[in-house]
């Protein structure tokens, strides 16, 4: 146990180098980091929130959409992935495939709802990189690019969502191929009660997380069966998905909270609490599991009223979401948006939908307007900068989520029609 | 019966109203304890629902003496009946307390300690609540028979916020409740539920935010009297396991909310197709 933690400990101690080491090699990204830590101090310390503040468009969702997809684009790296992050110290990170997987769905979204050729491009030049990393057995590796070849149950889960879309996009047989290769070796490598652990997991262990992997999987089923006369051969990824979600629905306690995010040396995240709620809501959409979409609900409702009362959302919890730390993280934000637009769109109570564009309406000024690439129109990891997750640093997953949130913003305000809505099945 | 009147401000139009219509009806109050009206929370709160120009609007009318000549100026017109008083109208408590013979306290929470016991010196039997802090058992426990609150919403249908809105967008009837608070939100005894009839005459959420208010005031006062003669009494709600709250509105809903308010009016009009 020492040693686990005296490893974290150097890890972290070797990082911290590394990222200081980053600012003495490029001595002017001394100012863009002077000049956040400023302005975010500056608004922690004036800036007073009340019931009132995000209710009012201040800035056009779309402009906030299109400034998040540059930052994305600016982001694609020469090989054709997209860099984890833009760090304030050491500037963009190598490509990472696991967030290149699961940007293609949005690249792809965002190309049909502003018919932006560029989007659909890069998330063409994003799959053909990936496909080039599948390693024989289907999986794919772990960590950022060239960082080593353990293969990764999570990020072949994340993956396997971007490698499903580009199929149904390009109707590309390798696409197909390569996903069912992928769907297969989730599938074997699962343990009897539907959760993923071992070498091919973070840290060895079982996490209620890798719902999102689920989800993954129910996705594959869907579009594989309807690929192909040969549904048998792709009968399993469904039951394998239900599997897994019926061992995180063991892990929801009735007043919200869930067990088992299970990161030794990280306090629970928002990011992660929310990565559970999507991947078992989207897996039970797709599973139609009603039992689920209402277990989701009563953990979103949890968090909606925290943030419609506090008008915040802290960056991370302890257990029953008791003691919030307090910095933001934005990306487990944007993700709320996104489960409570789902959650909207299922049972169409629409304090669901009122709570996420209120979401959206925090997060759209937190984006900067100006600033060399890189910083302009990204997602940083906390709110304020330094806070504890992923401090310094500009994320490509937070450009994910958000603009996943404001084109599910944009579907459902465009297709809203106020005559439809019935009286509302209340939450409870 | 001994009434106590509590208020977001002594500049408050709606506790301005409320306090004169108690006296109108014979229950003239004993005390108002209003909050600090340069208390810095409810200032920026207001300029975030108002804006500046509106703040600064409403400031004027409240602080310098209109001329005689000059049409009073209320941000709610339709509690010009109620406040009208020797050519003009009730600007503040003050006023209305100088005219009536109340007392008057200032606060700037009132939950804290020191207004707490202010309220016991005026030991109530009813205290109505028109606007400020949201409030805690000790302070509810203080009258004899409870706070007595106008909810711009039918219950146990619509608590909460935006209330109005919420009721235009859920298809529920527009209305007003009279209940007596309890430490939840919107959650205690019903006393009276009303539905609005007037909805389809309005012109705008502001509108009918407006003329609610106005609506409220008197089925409240309507309802004190009651309670004096022991003609109404409370009834628990049902549904308290279910979350029935709504939180303040965005203004793309509040845009579909008034939209269905405009469908209404064109509906009521006969002739009119409701496009």
């Amino acid at each position: 146990m020492n040693s686990r933690k005296d490893q974290a400990m150097t890890g972290q101690i070797a990082k911290a180098l590394t990222e200081a080491s980053g600012l003495l090699r490029r001595p002017q990204r001394m100012i863009p980091l002077i000049r956040k830590l400023v302005f975010d101090k500056a608004r922690v310390t004036f800036e007073h929130r009340h019931l009132y503040s995000y209710t009012t468009t201040k800035l056009a969702s779309g402009e906030a959409l299109t400034s998040l997809l540059h930052w994305i684009l600016d982001a694609q790296r020469p090989d054709g992935g997209i860099a984890a992050y833009y760090s304030l110290l050491t500037g963009y990170s190598e490509s990472y495939p696991e967030v290149t997987g699961y940007i293609v769905p949005t690249l792809y979204d965002f190309a049909r709802s502003s018919a932006d050729d560029r989007a659909a491009a890069s998330a063409e030049r994003a799959t053909r990189w990936l496909l080039s990393l599948q390693m024989p057995t289907g999986a794919f590796p772990a960590g950022l690019h060239g960082s080593g070849a353990q293969p990764s149950v999570f990020n072949t889960g994340q993956i396997l969502q971007g490698l499903v879309r580009a199929h149904a996009e390009t109707n590309r047989p390798e696409t197909l191929r390569a996903s069912v290769s992928a769907g297969d070796w989730l599938v074997k490598v699962q343990q009897a009660d539907g959760s993923w652990s071992g070498p091919g997991a973070y840290q060895d262990a079982a996490h209620t997380y890798y719902s999102m992997v689920a989800w993954a999987l129910a996705e594959l089923s869907e579009r594989a069966t309807c690929s192909s006369h040969e549904q048998n051969d792709y009968a399993g990824y469904g039951p394998a998905a239900e599997r897994n979600l019926d061992w995180v629905l063991s892990h929801f306690r009735p007043n919200g909270w869930i067990d088992g995010i299970n990161l030794r040396c990280h306090p629970n995240y928002l990011h992660f609490i929310a990565y559970v709620l999507q991947g078992v809501l989207e897996c039970a959409i797709l599973r139609q599991r009603s039992d689920a979409i209402e277990t989701v609900a009563k953990s979103a409702w949890v968090l909606l009223r925290k943030f419609e009362t506090n008008k915040y959302l802290p960056g991370a919890y302890e257990a029953d979401f008791k003691d919030g730390h307090r910095f933001t993280c934005l990306t487990g934000n944007a993700q709320m948006s996104c489960v409570w637009q789902r959650l909207f769109e299922v049972t169409g109570d629409l304090r669901y939908l009122n709570a996420a564009l209120k979401m959206n309406e925090m997060l759209k000024p937190l984006i900067p307007a100006s600033g060399p690439r890189g910083i302009v129109g990204g997602v940083s990891g906390s709110y304020p900068i330094w806070g504890r997750y992923q401090p310094l640093r500009y994320i490509s997953w937070g450009c994910k989520f958000f603009a996943d949130a404001l084109l599910l913003e944009q579907r459902l305000t465009r297709s809203f029609d106020a005559s439809t809505v019935e009286a509302w099945p209340c939450a409870s | 019966m001994r009434i106590v009147i509590l208020s977001s401000s002594v500049y408050s139009e709606s506790a301005c109203a409320m306090a004169v219509r108690m006296a109108e009806l014979r229950h003239v109050p004993v005390g108002a304890l209003a909050l600090s009206t340069l208390d810095r929370g409810t200032l920026q709160r207001k300029l975030e629902q108002w804006g500046v120009r509106e703040v600064a609007r409403y400031a004027r009318t409240k602080l310098i003496p209109h001329r005689s000549d000059e049409k009073p100026q209320l941000r709610n017109p339709y509690l010009e009946p109620v406040l009208k008083h020797q050519g003009g109208v009730f600007r503040s408590l003050r006023e209305v307390a100088a005219v009536h013979g109340f007392a008057i306290a200032v606060c700037n929470d009132q939950n804290a300690p020191d207004s707490i016991a202010r309220l016991k010196a005026w030991s109530p039997d009813l205290v109505v609540f028109t606007g400020g802090n949201i409030l805690r058992k000790q302070l509810l426990e203080v009258p004899r028979l409870g706070v007595l609150n106008a909810h711009l919403g039918l219950l146990p249908e619509i608590r909460g916020m935006s209330s109005p809105e919420w009721s235009l967008l859920q298809h529920i009837p527009v209305g007003v409740t009279i209940h007596f608070m309890d430490t939840g939100i919107d959650t205690g005894p019903i006393l009276q539920r009303y539905e609005f009839p007037h909805a389809p005459q309005c012109e705008s959420l502001s509108d009918l935010r407006n003329r609610l208010i106005a609506f409220g005031i008197e089925k409240a006062a309507e309802v004190v009297a009651g309670l004096d003669r022991g003609t109404i009494v409370a009834t628990p709600q049902a549904d308290l396991d279910k979350d029935h709250q709504f939180f303040v509105m965005h203004d793309w809903l509040r845009a579909r909310a008034a939209e269905r308010l405009t469908q209404s009016r064109l509906a009521a009009v006969p002739g009119t197709v409701n496009g």
